[in-house]
């Protein structure tokens, strides 16, 4: 090993407690790092997948104006076929046509208007997680006059499977639709505002009743991966050559409170990890201050033998490099196990069940460990800590050899 | 024994600036974690009250009365009389500022062009003004002129969606107390702007004796949303209202109403609380070194001391002493510069930036910092006795040093 | 080799209130390859004078030529690596970095230097021995005697092959044999290498190997004289 680095290592263990309490003061912020943020870009990740995977999907294709003003109007002609073609082009699988129209149904008892959708029974589940939750009866079989409820609109109803519920409406053409339907299934989603609103029917038998012919309101696409988004609607781009009616929305436009609910979440939580880091390079900004000025006499020594200020500042430098990569070594090696023992586990905390449902979140958090989660967190509190040591070291270049070596 | 307070006051302060540097640095520390404890609860509380406030104005209401079916069941058959006797009484009363009578039932609304389910509330304009439940802008038009206006206040992208717009009249539809469909048409009147595009989409005004007519209803009501001064002192005035409102009728508060906003309460409370602990663990290392290093530094000294006939507990109190100043002071600062940033602050921080992602959480474009005292003297409170904790090991370890061994150090 | 010339060096300091006469118009040629001596009593301005001569102070006026190069008029940076390529200093107070071995005290120049690692080691050991360190070499400073730490001293000034030595009081903590040994080694490097040595000493042991006296009083040179040095008069290493 190098004389510098050995220099620079053993110098760090002149005061062992104060080294210690340095690094400690890091890998305690690091694994505090490294838990928040795997909690927070997990929570993220299940806020986008489990909004996006509920009902909207990563895009749509729509009539143009059709997502502000939800006109009946305003329909895809050819729907099925537009699917197909969809599904074609991207050479995915999740692809389903959806229909989409107002109305107010009734049980015996009760009326409410809701929003009715026409679905693929088919093609739906591979869009949407709403179908596999069902809790009572069977999803739809592509036959007409079926329908599946969200709970709590089943209980406003008061309707269970077996039980009749009454359309009335207007179609496409402004027609009166009126038609009746046997509820077949209820899904429970756990999302109130899902199971309050959620009504579905055949694609094609929602046609025959809204006056719809081929028309439909939406083709919805779920890709594997939200990064696969920008490349899709590029590719989606070209059928608007033939039906420049068409526009295609991502999941931004589609669910725009999603965003700038996890940027606005990320500006706060960022304010709150820069105070930490900042905490912590006061920490080592102290500790290399008292190990430079303690050492005024050694540095004008080394000053006196034609060491030059620069090579002393990254001799410095190098202390401090080597005191944050324990603490980031520690830290990492901590903070990881913390991870994946809670991506194990879970945890949650008193009132985060009616929090994360809020946020179409599960009761238990399982963050899961990912490189960024693991490192980004840690590597600042490490740039941190090297920035700090810039004003000890920087002090070096105004010693004078003599002065430095008198003091005491 | 003598304690001689001053001296040892005198002595803990000159050797706070012997290192000077160190000190300020650790004082900037400590003063940069009080700011951040204080400046961020007042931002998380600012936060949370104003998701409250916005909350309880959509709920709306501090509690309410229902039919004891309505909350499971919201039917205009699960209604209930209008407030009568010893409950209207206790309405009148104080701490209750303000009430409503109203009728909310599901509806569907029709032009000729489209239509949509919506949440109907029949309503006395002058009694929602008073709860300040009323939507925040009126577009066009004019709002509801009094319990018997037989126009419709719609919001404007419910009207845009509905393609109607003011003085075009629309089929409204709703189920009367036989569960018949009762429907009548009605003219808009006014076009309203809310806080919350999802509110906007979502209530339709209407005034309660027209809709009540409307319903074959004589003088019921759904619901009666009652207001204090304070939403955290709904427990002083809500057992008086249950007692009076009679077996026959719930009367619930807003935590039970609204659980995630009262969740949300408690939540922020207890983060508020963790963030501060945590602020200062970090803090508390570099608390410690500063202590453990100043104590180091003078160990011949400590000696001398104590060689000279100092007993051990002065010498532990002179540094816990010194350690009490450095917070006291680093309290002082961070206290100073939180009120300096809060106070500019006092009309508002614009959040508009990420106004979509905060209608979740009910808040509006902007937020107002809430300087709370309370959480200036936890904060004080934390940083001082978990600062003292902190400080008692090095203390200890000085007054636990050999003479003879700390003399013979050079 | 290098001759220095000094011309009227004047520096004071402030003590204080007082203002403390370091230097007071100083003007001394040494020849490369003397073996000279600065004694005085203390206060008479010795140190001030060897750290004037290796660039560590500069005056406030007067010239200092380092073979024929103004080196009071020099950079810091320069200042620098003169001291590091030309100059071995001997330290009063040793000043060894405590965290170093001895060895790697004495490798530490040359490493700055860029003297490649084998080369170091084996230089370091040799003059390690030269000093009669051998056996010692792994000990901390904290871990030696005064005078083990005094020759560690000497061992880094000599081995990066300086062409001038500066040592303050090298001898302060020796005992005579181990004086007489030091003091062989500097006769023998300045006799066959041409190492020239300004030793400020008050050690009678060390002026007699001088083969120039200067005496010092107040910042002035109050006495230059040539004389005739003992110690043995032959080539040959330490016995």
């Amino acid at each position: 090993m190098n004389i510098t680095w050995r220099l620079a290592w053993r110098n760090l263990w002149r005061h062992r407690r104060r080294t210690w309490l340095t690094v400690g003061a890091m890998v305690f912020c690091n694994v505090l790092l490294i838990f928040l943020i795997s909690v927070q870009l997990g929570s993220y990740q299940m806020m986008i997948d489990n909004s996006l995977g509920a009902f909207s999907g990563h895009l749509q294709l729509q009539h143009e104006g059709f997502d502000e003003d939800q006109r009946i109007r305003q329909s895809v002609p050819a729907v099925a076929e537009r699917a197909r073609q969809v599904q074609d082009l991207l050479g995915e699988e999740a692809v389903a046509a959806r229909g989409i129209a107002y109305a107010l149904a009734s049980s015996e008892e009760r009326s409410f208007g809701i929003q009715i959708t026409g679905v693929q029974p088919q093609r739906e589940p591979r869009v949407s997680t709403l179908p596999g939750l069902l809790r009572e009866g069977r999803y739809l079989s592509g036959a007409d006059a079926e329908i599946v409820v969200g709970a709590l609109l089943a209980r406003n109803l008061r309707v269970a499977p077996g039980d009749e519920i009454t359309i009335l409406g207007s179609g496409r053409d402004g027609s009166f639709a009126a038609a009746i339907a046997t509820v077949v299934g209820i899904v429970d989603s756990g999302i109130p505002e899902l199971d309050r609103a959620l009504a579905q029917v055949s694609l094609s038998w929602f046609q025959a009743v809204f006056s719809m012919g081929d028309h439909g309101h939406s083709v919805v696409v779920r890709l594997p991966h939200l990064e696969q988004v920008p490349l899709a609607v590029t590719t989606l781009q070209g059928l608007r050559a033939e039906h420049p009616e068409l526009v295609v929305l991502d999941w931004d436009q589609l669910q725009p409170g999603l965003r700038q609910a996890i940027r606005s979440d990320m500006v706060s939580a960022w304010v709150m990890y820069a105070v930490l880091i900042l905490l912590v390079a006061f920490s080592v900004l102290n500790t290399q201050l008292m190990s430079v000025l303690e050492r005024t006499r050694e540095f004008g020594v080394m000053l006196a033998l034609g060491v030059s200020p620069g090579r002393l500042a990254r001799l410095v430098g190098l202390e401090t490099a080597l005191l944050a990569a324990m603490g980031l070594g520690l830290g990492v090696v901590a903070g990881g196990l913390l991870a994946l023992y809670l991506q194990q586990v879970g945890f949650t905390f008193p009132g985060m069940a009616e929090m994360s449902a809020r946020f179409n979140l599960p009761e238990r958090m399982y963050p899961p460990v990912t490189l960024p989660s693991l490192l980004w967190g840690p590597l600042t509190v490490f740039l941190g800590a090297l920035l700090a040591a810039l004003y000890p070291a920087l002090r070096l270049f105004g010693l004078r050899p003599v002065a430095a070596m008198r003091a005491s | 024994m003598h304690w001689p307070l001053n001296s040892l006051l005198t002595l803990a302060w000159r050797n706070l600036w012997r290192n000077y540097r160190r000190t300020l640095i650790m004082l900037l520390a400590i003063a940069l974690g009080v700011w951040a404890m204080i400046v961020m609860s007042a931002l998380m509380r600012g936060m949370t009250d104003q998701m409250v406030r916005n909350g309880l104005a959509t709920l709306p209401g501090e509690a309410q009365i229902h039919h004891p079916d309505f909350l499971r069941d919201p039917s205009v058959v699960n209604h209930m009389p209008m407030p009568a006797g010893s409950l209207l009484q206790q309405l009148e009363q104080a701490p209750i500022t303000a009430w409503a009578a109203r009728l909310r039932v599901p509806g569907v609304l029709a032009s000729e062009y489209a239509s949509r389910g919506v949440t109907l509330l029949g309503v006395d304009p002058a009694q929602e003004a008073a709860l300040g439940s009323l939507p925040d802008t009126l577009l066009e038009g004019r709002m509801l002129e009094g319990p018997d206006d037989r126009g419709i206040l719609l919001g404007a992208s419910l009207a845009a969606r509905l393609e109607t717009s003011l003085g075009k009249r629309i089929v409204l539809m709703t189920q009367d107390t036989e569960n018949d469909v009762a429907d009548r048409g009605v003219r808009v009147v006014g076009i309203y702007r809310a806080r919350l595009q999802g509110d906007e989409e979502r209530f339709a005004w209407v005034g309660r004796g027209a809709l009540q007519e409307l319903l074959g209803l004589d003088q019921a009501v759904t619901e009666v949303a009652v207001t204090g001064s304070d939403y955290a002192a709904v427990g002083a005035w809500l057992p008086a209202l249950q007692a009076s409102a009679g077996p026959e009728l719930e009367v619930l508060g807003w935590t039970e109403l609204h659980t995630f906003l009262g969740t949300m309460l408690a939540v922020q409370e207890g983060f508020v609380l963790v963030f501060m602990v945590v602020v200062f663990l970090v803090l508390s290392f570099g608390l410690i070194n500063t202590l453990v290093m100043a104590v180091f530094e003078r160990t011949r000294e400590l000696g001398l001391m104590q060689a000279l006939g100092m007993r051990p507990a002065l010498i532990l109190s002179q540094v816990l002493l010194e350690s009490l100043l450095l917070l006291a002071l680093g309290l002082l600062l961070g206290n100073g510069l939180a009120l300096a940033t809060l106070l500019p602050l006092r009309d508002g921080v614009d959040i508009s930036a990420v106004a979509e992602g905060m209608e979740i959480m009910e808040m509006g474009a902007t937020l107002y910092p809430l300087l709370a005292v309370d959480d200036m003297l936890m904060s004080t409170a934390v940083v001082l006795i978990l600062g003292l904790l902190a400080s008692l090991l090095p203390a200890w370890r000085a007054s636990r040093l050999d003479p003879v061994r700390a003399l013979a150090r050079h | 080799m290098s001759s220095i010339v000094c011309r009227d060096l004047c520096k004071t300091f402030q003590q204080g209130e007082e203002r403390i006469t370091g230097l007071d118009r100083v003007s001394l040629s040494i020849e490369a390859g003397e073996l000279l001596c600065l004694s005085g009593p203390s206060g008479s301005g010795k140190t001030t004078l060897l750290n004037a001569l290796g660039g560590l102070d500069t005056p406030d006026s007067g010239s200092i030529s380092l073979a024929g190069r103004r080196i009071d008029q020099l950079s810091r940076g320069a200042l620098a690596d003169l001291r590091l390529r030309e100059i071995g200093f001997v330290f009063q107070a040793y000043n060894l970095i405590p965290v170093l071995s001895a060895r790697e005290n004495v490798e530490f120049v040359m490493q700055v230097q860029g003297v490649a690692a084998a080369a170091r080691g084996e230089r370091a050991a040799a003059v390690l021995a030269e000093v009669g360190l051998t056996g010692l070499e792994d000990r901390r400073p904290g871990e030696m005697s005064g005078g083990q730490q005094q020759r560690v001293a000497v061992a880094r000034a000599i081995a990066s092959e300086p062409r001038l030595v500066l040592a303050d009081e090298p001898t302060a903590n020796l005992d005579t044999h181990s004086a007489t040994r030091l003091m062989d080694l500097f006769q023998a490097l300045n006799r066959d290498r041409g190492v020239t040595f300004v030793l400020a000493t008050h050690d009678p042991r060390v002026m007699a190997y001088a083969r120039r006296l200067i005496r010092m009083e107040d910042g002035r040179i109050i006495e230059d004289v040539a004389q005739q040095p003992a110690g043995r008069p032959s080539a040959g290493g330490a016995g």
